[in-house]
């Protein structure tokens, strides 16, 4: 397959891309933007721990071709905290220690952002529906719950 | 008043018994933890650190985890079986409490001051009527330091003060959730090669042919083949670009099938096939001895139960798929690996490449969770095969998702069959168990090159292996077969079952799961017969203070908490190993009318012994609650008679976040008592606490994991 030229935004920064047609964004993000918080868990969309924001929209960025996503803005993990600021689910995660081996963190913190950036304070159903399909193996799903939950709370009493 | 008292000071410190193996103070005001065991997700850096913290009295963000490898770290041996912080942390333990002890001896002598009158803080001791002062760092560079060596029994004081309800961040956080933390996945080198394995369909599959117009996509693409027998690897500087050649290239390939996968159901096979079978005794270890008939108790006063129960192929499923990176010069291998047996591995790599161990280093590197022997050694050995054949070059070998699905070594199938006697005071005195499973422990060994799944590729040699039996205490298919429970008499069986069809080895407790899961639920069919409460029940059979103590911690805890709507509730307990950690756990569940089952609320009581990192065992029971809930829930391995058919997540279900209960966990901590190992504890009682809840909900034990809308269908259906 031929190579194709084309420029993609990420975390703010626009860079010139040389690739073939087909490349998925994820090993954009990795090989050419050193961005590997981004993690191949599949390849097959089923995991989650792939998710970036595109125009604030979670995608998985496994199988999809990079070259979908010229024009549009994408946000990894390492652009979700500005100036080295954590955002508050970055934040919560933190104060909860929720992250085991961390590999399905960055996706799980990338759903969540997209989430709390729509909606003021999620109800549960929100938040299964925003999670479904972010798998993890450790086990560390309640102390994300619990770190969700401190946001909300958080959220409401700066209401 | 300060408590004193005596601990061993372990295993580790028997092989490294200088306080300078454990503990270096070369940069300033830092100080740097050497241990020989690799954090894979269990926080055991954390807890490492912070065992010192508390010690030195240092701030944990002063003290550091040095990097692990084989040439400069200690050799603790494998990071399994829950013995992290038994050995690791008592030995780091050990080491800062003789450093501090002759620290002081030194800063008295030094400033010329009673100990008593010396001012510590931050590691710098002080005369509170001068401003002279001497540091750890000062001490480090001494003689003496060097010397310092830690013997089998020391004192230690009373930790009783620690405020273990403060929080801790743990070590990587940061890093993780800003996308920042590198794993083994992530490395880069200037002209490294990307690489895949080319797998056949199944373990029996040899290589015929290829067709040679794959030579030009190959050319065309500048990927490079390697093709040893039927070992096939495909190579290239792009990683998209060796990923989208695998099909194409499996497709090229011709393959004989020289063996089927299986032949019958696996639970048919584990009844037909051939076994060893040993008998158990009290204290868990196996012998070759004859074994006894069933006892049969006909009369009156007594009541005779039977159970069985069957629990299917578990695979380790870690999220990130495993992964190596090796680089072979001048007969010398630097190599990546996130392996729990690196030190193994090196000694096995050194044989099988006919190296002497000192021209091999190992580094571990993070990889995604790890549960057990799962595919990290394998692809070590892979990446260590190809980077000698691309000399000069890193190797980057990654399993596809497939990979991890299919040619990892699974947790054994298992079927367990029980038989038990109450006497007309509800009182158990017969109690036989038996426990019939494949392997759980073919980790890689020297002169075991066959246990690495592609040897029998690299060699073209298909026959089984076969292996022996293994006796010690509480080993792989026995492991908590042994009740905790006092019964007047026990009859105990382990079978090691042969020419089963999937690659097995060790995960997360070995058999313990089983066998706990047999135990417990049995327990609640007994005490269900006897009418008497589950707590009570298994109380009255219980000598072991600790062990009454975490029931009944565990039942304050479930009477707290308002029952759920239509729920209902399980409980179950074990001491993992009946010597590391005590765990009991209830269930509050629901099942609606279309058969699904969903978790409500669950209660942990964990007793670890002394407390080193509350929240960090908090995190190891909670998370093993949940991989444990999964297992129980929604996992099997599928396969046919020729391949495996759990190919990918579609095709093997885990527990999601729409399953999670609240979880609620008590730490009981027991000051002055040895760290006991926690990441396994929960896992044989989560599942017989849902499986005791299900029972309640159905009227029916159901007799076969996963306890799925199928299964359960299906049983009580007939």
């Amino acid at each position: 397959m031929s190579k194709t030229e084309y420029i993609l935004n990420v975390n703010g920064k626009s860079k010139n891309i040389v690739s073939s047609e087909d490349k998925p964004l994820l090993y954009i993000l990795r090989d050419e933007f050193k961005l590997t918080g981004t993690k191949l868990g599949c390849g097959l969309e089923q995991c989650g721990s792939c998710a970036v924001l595109v125009d604030g929209c979670k995608i998985l960025s496994c199988n999809r071709p990079a070259i979908e996503f010229v024009d549009k803005e994408i946000t990894t993990i390492e652009g979700i905290s500005k100036n080295d600021v954590l955002n508050e689910i970055q934040q919560s995660f933190k104060e909860f220690n929720a992250a085991q081996c961390g590999y399905c963190t960055s996706g799980i913190i990338v759903s969540l952002t997209e989430l709390f950036n729509k909606k003021e304070t999620p109800g549960k159903k929100e938040i299964i529906e925003s999670l479904s399909g972010q798998l993890c193996r450790c086990g560390s799903h309640a102390s994300v719950l619990k770190a969700i939950n401190n946001v909300i709370k958080l959220r409401k009493n700066n209401d | 008043m300060i408590n004193k008292y005596k601990i061993n000071t372990g295993a580790s410190v028997k092989d490294y018994n200088k306080v300078s193996d454990w503990l270096s103070f070369e940069i300033p005001n830092k100080i740097k933890i050497s241990s020989g065991k690799v954090d894979i997700g269990q926080h055991i850096s954390t807890t490492l650190a912070l065992i010192c913290s508390r010690e030195l009295g240092i701030d944990i963000n002063s003290i550091f985890v040095n990097k692990l490898n084989t040439d400069t770290t200690p050799n603790e041996g494998i990071t399994a079986s829950s013995l992290s912080v038994p050995n690791s942390g008592t030995a780091i333990r050990s080491a800062s409490i003789i450093f501090k002890k002759n620290f002081l001896d030194f800063a008295a002598k030094s400033l010329n001051l009673n100990i008593n009158k010396i001012n510590l803080e931050d590691g710098v001791a002080k005369d509170p009527n001068s401003n002279a002062s001497i540091s750890f760092w000062d001490f480090s560079k001494t003689e003496e330091f060097l010397k310092l060596s830690i013997p089998e029994i020391i004192e230690i004081e009373d930790q009783k003060n620690f405020d273990h309800s403060s929080h801790v961040e743990t070590k990587f956080i940061n890093s993780i959730v800003k996308g920042e933390y590198k794993f083994l996945h992530d490395l880069r080198f200037d002209d490294m090669l990307h690489a895949r394995i080319v797998r056949p369909p199944s373990y029996f599959h040899k290589f015929l042919s290829i067709n040679n117009a794959i030579h030009k996509y190959l050319k065309d693409h500048n990927l490079k083949l390697y093709i040893k027998n039927s070992f096939i690897a495909v190579l290239g500087n792009d990683e998209f670009e060796v990923i989208k050649s695998l099909n194409r290239i499996k497709n090229s390939i011709e393959w004989e099938q020289v063996n089927k996968l299986a032949n019958d159901k696996i639970f048919n096979l584990i009844d037909q096939n051939s076994k060893d079978s040993l008998i158990v005794k009290r204290g868990g270890e196996a012998f070759n001895e004859n074994i006894p008939e069933i006892k049969s108790y006909n009369n009156v006063d007594h009541k005779t139960l039977t159970s069985e129960f069957n629990k299917p192929y578990l695979m380790h499923g870690s999220i990130g798929p495993s992964a190596s990176c090796s680089f072979y010069k001048n007969g010398k291998f630097i190599i990546y690996s996130h392996s729990q047996a690196i030190y193994a591995l090196k000694s096995i790599l050194s044989n099988a490449f006919n190296l002497k161990e000192k021209n091999i280093t190992l580094h571990f590197m993070p990889g995604a969770g790890c549960y057990g022997h799962n595919g990290a050694d394998d692809v070590t050995y892979e990446a260590a095969l190809l980077s000698k054949e691309f000399e000069n070059k890193y190797v980057l070998l990654k399993w596809t998702r497939e990979d991890e699905n299919c040619w990892e070594p699974y947790g054994s199938a298992s079927k367990n069959k029980l038989t038990a006697t109450l006497d007309k005071n509800n009182k158990i005195i017969y109690w036989s168990s038996e426990a019939y499973s494949d392997t759980y422990l073919t980790r890689p060994m020297v002169g075991k090159l066959e246990y690495f799944v592609s040897q029998r590729f690299i060699n073209n040699d298909f026959k089984k292996y076969k292996v022996e039996p293994r006796t010690g205490a509480h080993m792989g298919i026995h492991r908590n077969l042994d009740p905790i429970y006092n019964f007047k008499e026990t009859r105990l069986v382990k079978n090691l079952v042969h020419d089963l069809p999937l690659r097995t080895s060790a995960l997360r407790t070995l058999g313990a799961f089983a066998n706990t899961t047999a135990t417990e639920t049995f327990m609640d069919d007994l005490c269900i017969e006897a009418n008497i409460d589950p707590f009570e029940f298994r109380i009255n059979h219980l000598d072991d203070n600790r062990a009454i103590d975490l029931l009944n911690d565990l039942k304050i805890q479930m009477e707290k908490d308002e029952p759920t709507e239509n729920g209902f509730r399980g409980i179950a307990f074990s001491r993992y190993k009946n010597s590391a950690s005590y765990c009991a756990v209830g269930v509050e569940l629901t099942v609606s009318d279309n058969v699904e089952v969903e978790l409500k609320q669950a209660w942990i009581s964990v007793d670890a012994g002394e407390v080193a990192f509350k929240e960090g065992i908090e995190a190891q029971v909670e998370g093993g609650f949940i991989q444990a809930a999964s297992w129980s829930l929604y996992e099997q391995v599928n396969f046919d008679n020729n391949e495996i058919l759990s190919k990918d997540w579609d095709g093997y279900k885990i527990i999601e976040f729409d399953n999670i209960p609240l979880i609620n966990t008590s730490v009981i901590n027991r000051v002055g008592f040895p760290y006991l190992g926690v990441g396994e504890a929960v896992a044989g009682p989560t599942g017989a606490s849902i499986s005791n809840a299900l029972k309640r909900a159905l009227g029916e034990r159901i007799k076969s994991m996963p306890f799925s809308q199928e299964n359960i269908t299906k049983q009580l259906l007939g």
